[in-house]
């Protein structure tokens, strides 16, 4: 125990008392009560605490270095970037603080989110001399960007934003239009990750201002939402924090990554990678973990069989973020539609893992899941990051950008000459 | 020397040849007129900064810079400063012994016991860690200015206040009373 006033010491005798007897369990859950306003606006104090051991003490997200990584340092650290033969990494633009999801604008504009700083920008120039320019500021943790016939959407927490034509006006963006509004205000595992699907719809991913817990019914979902008229559907239940999602090109089908519970070990539960094959489909959070390990606390009852299991365990606290299918034709013709995953590397674990650059093989079905380190180097020792992919993108020749948050820099991995 | 503290060590290492201590001590000359040096406070409320974490000094300057965290007087003294005088000026701050204010006895145990008695209920230990020594973007709390402390404290519980991205500081003092972010003050600036 790491709490041991005396005053203290009853109460948990007192809970651990009402566990062993059978039947008083759900006595001994967390409870939170959603039903005020107040839970929306001040999520639980203890939303990425609170179940801590002794051990795990002292754990906590890392904050990034405030004003990024120099760009000679960057540099040195593309050195040791290791990538299969043949391919090369570069960098494509840096000073882009707290950067996160990447969108294509129809004019070559690459369009970025910001994670804390409240920032979206957008990138233009010719290759080598990429300019970075803020184009909004004093959002909400606009991590999620999408764009799609003219207009730029951003997530603002508790609302979708439209920017009607606004690669053409880049130097003083129209005002937004709100598209969607029936979202959440608390920013707890609340910023966003936002992907078109061909018919002009939007997945949008609501995840539980909290670790572990019983969501609040209209959380804990995916979403899709059609900006167009405002009308949305509930695709997925029982997903946790999920920042990264893609629609594959061979079926429109939507697949995405998703960070599991904090606190249980530093080996499990695995984060995961998810296919939705019907509406409506249950992917076991808060009652089952990595598709075979019942909370202890919150399975109450339920088995993981009853849930749709992942397609694949992509490793404990890696932190799966962005994801994109390969429609390229730069990289060799194994890669077609393989998935690249920006995993962003460990907090809630003593020795780090992720910081890389994955690649997955699957099929369209989510059979045959096989995935394989692609590009690895961030992580230096137990916890050094020198860099953390958030989200990754393919450019229109075929190469890949990756979005690094930490060292406030675009990457860019070519094949070939 | 574990292997764990041999690469803290080493990435402290790598970490300060990016910076330049004595370049930052040279830029904090003029703030030394407010925030003192370390046992001679100036200003009315103004925070001891000898041996804050280096990535916390320079977080609270950029969210100065850009507006993200608001206060009259060092809006403009921020928005002067670059990203190297920035990380100098962290890299300076944190290499400096922590504070140690002159302490009469403390005529208010009761305060203090119940500012302990919060902070174990509230996990501020799990973030600020054992001893509020702070480290990262985690502020050292142990022996900064009472006064200081309350006006942080409170200006989190009103939302004048922010933190970063994930920064669970407005989330954590939103159910507190103000007598006990007083007690919470009182405590922590008791700490040696």
């Amino acid at each position: 125990m790491i709490r041991k006033p005396k005053a203290l010491l009853g109460i948990v005798a007192l809970a651990a008392a009402m566990v062993a007897v059978p039947g008083v369990q759900a006595q001994g859950l967390k409870h939170y009560d959603s039903s005020k306003k107040s839970f929306w606006e001040h999520p639980p104090a203890d939303w990425f605490l609170g179940d801590e051991t002794a051990a795990q003490k002292g754990l906590a997200p890392k904050a990034p270095p405030a004003t990024g990584v120099p760009l000679d340092e960057i540099q040195a650290t593309l050195k040791t970037i290791k990538l299969p033969k043949g391919f090369h990494i570069s960098v494509w633009a840096h000073d882009v603080p707290s950067a996160r999801q990447m969108a294509w604008g129809d004019k070559g504009t690459l369009f970025v989110g910001a994670f804390g700083v409240g920032n979206v920008y957008a990138i233009t120039g010719p290759e080598g001399n990429k300019q970075v320019k803020v184009i909004l500021k004093g959002l909400k943790m606009p991590t999620g960007i999408a764009f799609r016939d003219g207009a730029l959407y951003v997530a603002d927490i508790d609302k979708i934003l439209k920017y009607a034509d606004a690669e053409a006006n880049l130097d003083h963006m129209p005002a937004a239009q709100v598209v969607y509004d029936d979202m959440p205000s608390y920013t707890s595992h609340g910023w966003k990750y936002l992907v078109f699907d061909k018919h002009g719809w939007l997945y949008v991913p609501f995840g539980p201002p909290f670790n572990e817990g019983i969501p609040p019914t209209s959380v804990s979902q995916i979403r899709r939402v059609d900006p167009a008229t405002g009308l949305a559907e509930i695709r997925a239940l029982g997903v946790r924090n999920s920042v990264g999602g893609d629609v594959d090109p061979r079926t429109g089908d939507y697949w995405f990554s998703e960070n599991a519970r904090d606190w249980l070990s530093d080996n499990t539960p695995s984060d995961k990678l998810n296919h939705i094959s019907r509406m409506g489909e249950h992917f076991g959070y808060p009652y089952c973990h990595q598709g075979n390990i019942p909370d202890p606390k919150f399975a109450m009852g339920h088995k993981c069989s009853e849930f749709t299991p992942p397609v694949l365990n992509l490793g404990a606290h890696v932190a799966p973020l962005g994801m994109k299918f390969y429609t390229g034709k730069m990289f060799p013709k194994k890669y077609r539609n393989n998935i690249f995953l920006a995993e962003h590397g460990s907090w809630n674990r003593h020795v780090y893992q992720g910081a890389r650059i994955m690649r997955i093989v699957v099929d369209p079905k989510g059979r045959h899941a096989k995935q394989y380190v692609f590009a690895s180097g961030w992580l230096k020792g137990k916890q050094d990051f020198h860099g953390r992919p958030a989200d990754v993108i393919v450019a229109p020749d075929g190469a890949l950008l990756i979005a690094d948050d930490w060292a406030n820099a675009i990457y860019r991995i070519s094949y070939g000459m | 020397m574990n292997t764990a503290l041999a690469a803290a060590a080493l990435s402290t290492a790598a970490a300060a040849l990016a910076a330049d201590p004595a370049a930052g001590k040279a830029k904090f000359e003029p703030c030394l007129a407010c925030h003192g040096s370390g046992a001679a406070p100036q200003g009315e409320v103004a925070p001891l900064l000898a041996a804050q974490p280096d990535n916390f000094v320079q977080w609270q300057l950029v969210y100065f810079r850009t507006e993200t965290r608001k206060d009259p007087a060092m809006t403009p003294i921020s928005q002067q400063l670059n990203n190297a005088d920035i990380r100098n000026i962290g890299a300076y701050l944190s290499s400096l012994p922590p504070p140690k204010l002159a302490q009469g006895k403390d005529e208010q145990p009761d305060l203090t016991e119940a500012g302990e008695q919060l902070a174990i209920a509230n996990h501020c230990a799990s973030c600020h860690l054992d001893g509020f020594v702070g480290r990262d973007a985690i502020p050292r709390l142990a022996g900064q200015r009472e006064a200081y402390l309350l006006k942080a404290l409170r200006d989190f519980k009103s939302g004048a206040r922010r933190g970063g991205g994930v920064a669970a500081m407005p989330d954590a003092v939103y159910p507190l009373s103000d007598d006990g972010l007083q007690a919470l003050a009182h405590y922590l600036s008791r700490l040696r």
